[in-house]
């Protein structure tokens, strides 16, 4: 079982989390959810659409005008405030990695704690588990937040990411946060190049394998747009192709842009994996 | 297609009859997240209960028929009987024409509609005669589920003189294409 604050999933059940960003920077909606009501009504669209998590971010991860504390919780607590009374059965998710942006949020009832910068503040795993909500432990080889990697290298990309990730899992746990609470993520493109990303993709079944779920946030990223040669806004089919392979190493949750095509993607490559069945199965069996 | 026989002596004891159509759909080989005939399997179910209340049932059917009703069977805790052994209850594996419409899996036959319809007025009147004089060539240009089984159907039900037999449609449709009925027939 999976426990998101307030909700609990199967373990043979993926989960889509849809991005919402509450920023006027992010690299692929540039802005479009800044404004608070065009926000609510992107967490409204992506509930229709079936996702099962939000995960409202405050800060754009790369470099920029830097952005405080106090900022970031301006652009999120009440939004994270207001869609908990919204959609009271949704998973809230809350990009950030400040202990105190944490506190914040999960009193404004998060379910979840992304911290994408792999634990950059100490004392997020203590928010967390205070708070009885899960968190989600990446990989980012020790990058500082916010910042693109520099000739970084790795004498084994996917074990450094095991490595990290299930340390940095365990410090969850030992601070209080629940077992069935702690999500990983190798953290495509932070603190990686495209050859890194694309082994982490290749290779995703070893983390599969540590039996913690695995996270992937692959939406129009670089190591596919480097990959296939396309800007962002024309990356959602090379997306959708590393959906599939990590979909079919077991991944659980998918961070996304585009929750319908991504709904699609991870169901077909589970039901070709055997691990859902068709969702209407009848030619050649009337 | 070759009738299976009927063996004398064991047939007279039949009081009951239950028609389901050979449906693979209905095996637990190929589950889906929705079932595609979940109207159909209840009233299969319904009509199995009734046929194996009176204790084991014997099959008529081809192998697939047969498998169908073994899981049919299954589901409702009906045992299977042998074909020597007597049983009160008979489940006839067997179905209408598959050609009723361009979508159909045999693509459209004008001559489907007709057949089907003189089928199901056979069923439902538990005709005997019109059942064993099934045309089983043209049946099985049809893709007619089982012609044989019909045929059997009707010399089960010459055992008895006419008109000791009642037939009680549950499930009279043609989803894909394919005719089903689901029926019981009870002397």
């Amino acid at each position: 079982m999976l426990r998101l604050g307030r909700q609990t999933f199967a373990d043979d059940q993926t989960l889509v989390m849809a991005i919402v960003n509450r920023t006027p920077d992010s690299f692929f909606d540039k802005g479009a959810t800044w404004a608070e009501e065009k926000a609510h009504e992107r967490v409204a669209s992506v509930v229709a659409q079936g996702a099962e998590i939000v995960d409202i971010g405050g800060i754009k991860a790369a470099p920029g005008v830097e952005i405080s504390a106090a900022e970031e919780k301006a652009r999120v607590v009440d939004f994270v405030a207001r869609v908990r009374e919204e959609h009271p059965g949704l998973v809230i998710s809350v990009d950030t990695w400040r202990a105190e942006v944490g506190d914040a949020v999960c009193q404004a009832g998060a379910d979840l704690l992304n911290d994408a910068w792999g634990g950059a503040d100490p004392e997020l795993v203590d928010v967390a588990a205070q708070h009885d909500v899960a968190m989600v432990c990446t990989h980012t080889g020790g990058a500082t937040p916010r910042t693109r990697p520099f000739r970084v290298e790795y004498e084994d990309v996917v074990r450094a990411a095991i490595d990290d990730t299930m340390a940095y899992a365990d410090r969850a746990v030992a601070a209080g946060v629940r077992e069935e609470s702690v999500i990983i993520d190798p953290a495509h493109d932070f603190g990686k190049n495209t050859f890194h990303s694309l082994e982490v993709t290749r290779r995703l079944g070893e983390m599969v394998a540590t039996g913690r779920p695995v996270l992937v946030s692959l939406s129009n990223k670089d190591f596919v747009g480097e990959s296939l040669d396309l800007p962002v806004g024309e990356r959602l089919i090379g997306t959708l192709a590393a959906t599939t392979a990590c979909a079919l190493a077991g991944a659980r949750i998918y961070r996304v842009h585009q929750v319908v095509e991504t709904r699609q993607t991870v169901d077909m490559a589970n039901v070709i994996a055997g691990r859902l069945l068709p969702a209407r199965a009848i030619r050649g069996l009337q | 297609m070759t009738a299976h026989s009927v063996a004398t002596g064991t047939a007279a004891a039949v009081s009951r009859i239950a028609v389901v159509p050979g449906v693979l759909a209905l095996l637990p080989d190929y589950p889906s997240r929705v079932d595609p005939v979940a109207d159909l399997r209840a009233a299969c179910l319904e009509a199995v209960r009734w046929v194996g209340a009176g204790g084991p049932v014997r099959v008529v059917g081809d192998a697939q028929g047969a498998r169908v009703a073994e899981a049919l069977l299954g589901a409702a805790s009906v045992p299977v009987s042998g074909a020597g052994d007597g049983a009160a209850g008979v489940l006839v594996v067997a179905n209408g024409t598959a050609r009723r419409t361009e979508k159909a899996p045999g693509y459209l036959d004008d001559r489907a509609a007709g057949f089907d319809a003189a089928l199901g007025a056979a069923l439902r009147g538990a005709d005997a005669e019109q059942l064993t004089a099934l045309d089983t060539a043209l049946a099985g240009e049809l893709l007619v589920g089982h012609p044989a089984g019909w045929v059997e159907l009707g010399s089960l039900l010459a055992q008895l003189p006419s008109g000791e037999w009642a037939a009680d449609v549950l499930y009279d449709d043609d989803p894909f294409g394919v005719q089903y009925w689901v029926a019981t027939l009870s002397s």
